[in-house]
């Protein structure tokens, strides 16, 4: 019940972009990251913004959400583009001093790089907004599955990651638990210097890693003991299916991208 | 000290589709030198109610009072010693590389002298019968002297108000009633015991006073005697049998301990 939500968080409501199959939805983000890097002009960013606002409605997430998953990368975001305005030299000079220039070029530039910053993140919160983490992770491994001829363990990829994505919410769970126990015991988080706040951090971080690993083995017991030996022969519960309307999904994305590359 | 929760209502994740309603307004009060025990099913809020005992949670409205005072105008450290808080599986905080250390810790945290928290550590292992670990690792115990450990790490900093929240659970019947019997040396030690518990016969045996909890309200309190007697699905062996005995022998009393309710069967049986 952890009260933090941010990006890479699944929002699970009822919506047409939840109901895609989880393969669509990665290739369409594909996309659209490939084409964010195309994009060169304010237009194609406009309508690349549009689509993916269009998107946020269609999936039934609410605005302050989604606004709220860009929140942590506004710090890069910013750096970025302070670094972008600082040392770019092309363009009309628009203020001096000292060795400090603005030009214009760099003010340009680094605006585009925050919208393109954004709209990675956007699209990459998107999806993972609209989809399971688990339909997530059985995506990757179907397209990831190709490369099994190549020997490359797909499955075992996928498991992993899904393993990973189910414990995020456990770990931060137990997290939360360990550190309102040290907190009945006197431990301060939010006071003091850097130092001391990372020392404070100690007797959350120990138990925490124990329970990790303990965790760990408990599973590795649990699924050994289920029959699990790997992708070999594996069937699934939840059959992806790829519909007409994941098909048509795909079509409009590249569309989406070919309007903002000509735009 | 006397604690108070007044119309207390709690609620996880508002505002969003994970939002939980956890407590429904509950007014409870833990009076000094008691045994409180909480019971109810799982999800009826027990463990929510008493993280509010020293603020671990903010109720969403409502009050919680100590000795008739705001309990958010305290300093919150000097509250979190005053009001002792163990969780449920406190073993899995244990942090430190021996057992005195991390006894050590909360005394430590409220800024104790090093001769006064050594006596803070020896006292409190030795109430919970662990004297002989200190120097051990509390990674290599066993599953009863963790718990015991975790409990001595809170009781170390000397609370007025003592939050057990499921103690016994998993724990082998010789650990549980010694952890019944630090119970009832806190309590003739002046210290207030507030028990949650799913083991009723626990109950029976050292509560003073008892809320049953139900989906997020206190839907009894009182004595143990006056609890179990009217709420049955929720009361142990000992009520249970007399209860069935009550209508055919109605001079068998309301009997809740294992001793008293041996002594009133005998009674009927010579009587």
């Amino acid at each position: 019940m952890a009260a933090s939500r941010g990006i890479g968080q699944f929002y699970p409501v009822a919506s047409p972009l939840h109901a895609l199959d989880p393969r669509a939805k990665i290739l369409a983000t594909a996309i659209l990251v490939v084409g964010v890097f195309l994009i060169d002009s304010m237009a194609g960013f406009l309508v690349i913004s549009g689509a993916i606002a269009a998107l946020v409605v269609v999936g039934h997430i609410p605005t302050r959400t989604f606004l709220r998953l860009l929140r942590p990368v506004l710090f890069i975001v910013a750096l970025t583009v302070f670094f972008q305005v600082l040392f770019s030299r092309e363009g009309a000079t628009l203020f001096e001093w000292g060795f400090v220039e603005v030009h214009s070029g760099g003010l340009r530039l680094g605006f585009l790089l925050a919208l393109r910053i954004l709209l990675l993140v956007s699209a990459a919160g998107l999806l993972t907004a609209t989809t399971a983490p688990v339909a997530l992770a059985d995506g990757i491994e179907d397209l990831l599955s190709p490369l099994k001829k190549a020997r490359f363990p797909a499955h075992e990829v996928a498991m992993m990651m899904t393993i990973a994505l189910r414990f995020i919410p456990t770990l931060g769970e137990e997290a939360e638990k360990i550190q309102k126990a040290q907190a009945a015991r006197g431990a301060n988080f939010s006071e003091g210097g850097l130092v001391h706040r990372v020392r404070a951090l100690v007797p959350v971080l120990v138990p925490l890693t124990i329970g990790a690993f303990r965790r760990a083995d408990e599973l590795a017991e649990a699924m050994e003991s289920r029959g699990y030996r790997g992708g070999e022969g594996r069937t699934r519960y939840r059959e992806l299916r790829f519909r007409y309307r994941d098909a048509l999904a795909l079509i409009v994305t590249v569309m989406i991208l070919a309007a903002g590359v000509l735009a | 000290m006397r604690l108070e929760l007044r119309d207390v209502h709690h609620v996880y994740s508002p505002g969003t589709p994970f939002e939980v309603v956890a407590l429904r307004g509950v007014t409870l009060s833990v009076e000094p030198g008691e045994v409180l025990s909480i019971v109810g099913g799982t999800g009826s809020g027990k463990s929510t109610l008493v993280q509010h005992m020293n603020l671990l949670l903010v109720p969403a409205s409502g009050q919680v009072l100590v000795d008739g005072e705001d309990a958010r105008t305290l300093k919150k450290s000097e509250l979190r010693r005053r009001v002792g808080l163990v969780f449920q599986f406190p073993e899995a905080a244990l942090f430190a590389p021996t057992v005195q250390e991390d006894v050590a810790f909360a005394p430590h945290r409220i800024g104790l002298g090093d001769e006064e928290v050594r006596t803070r550590v020896r006292q409190s292992l030795a109430a919970v019968g662990a004297g002989h670990l200190a120097e051990r690792s509390p990674f290599a115990l066993s599953g009863g002297e963790k718990r015991r450990v975790a409990i001595a790490g809170v009781l170390a900093m000397g609370p007025e108000v003592l939050v057990l929240d499921e103690p016994t659970a998993g724990l082998d019947p010789a650990t549980r009633q010694d952890l019944l019997g630090l119970v009832r040396g806190l309590r003739e030690a002046g210290i207030s015991v507030v028990f949650v518990t799913h083991d009723l016969d626990e109950v029976a045996e050292v509560a003073d006073r008892v809320c049953l909890m139900e989906g997020g309200v206190a839907r009894a309190v009182g004595t143990p005697a006056e609890v179990f007697y009217a709420n049955l699905e929720n009361a142990p062996a000992t009520v249970q049998i007399v209860a069935g005995l009550k209508a055919a022998y109605p001079g068998v009393g309301e009997p809740v301990r294992f001793e008293e309710t041996t002594a009133a069967l005998r009674e009927l049986l010579e009587g």
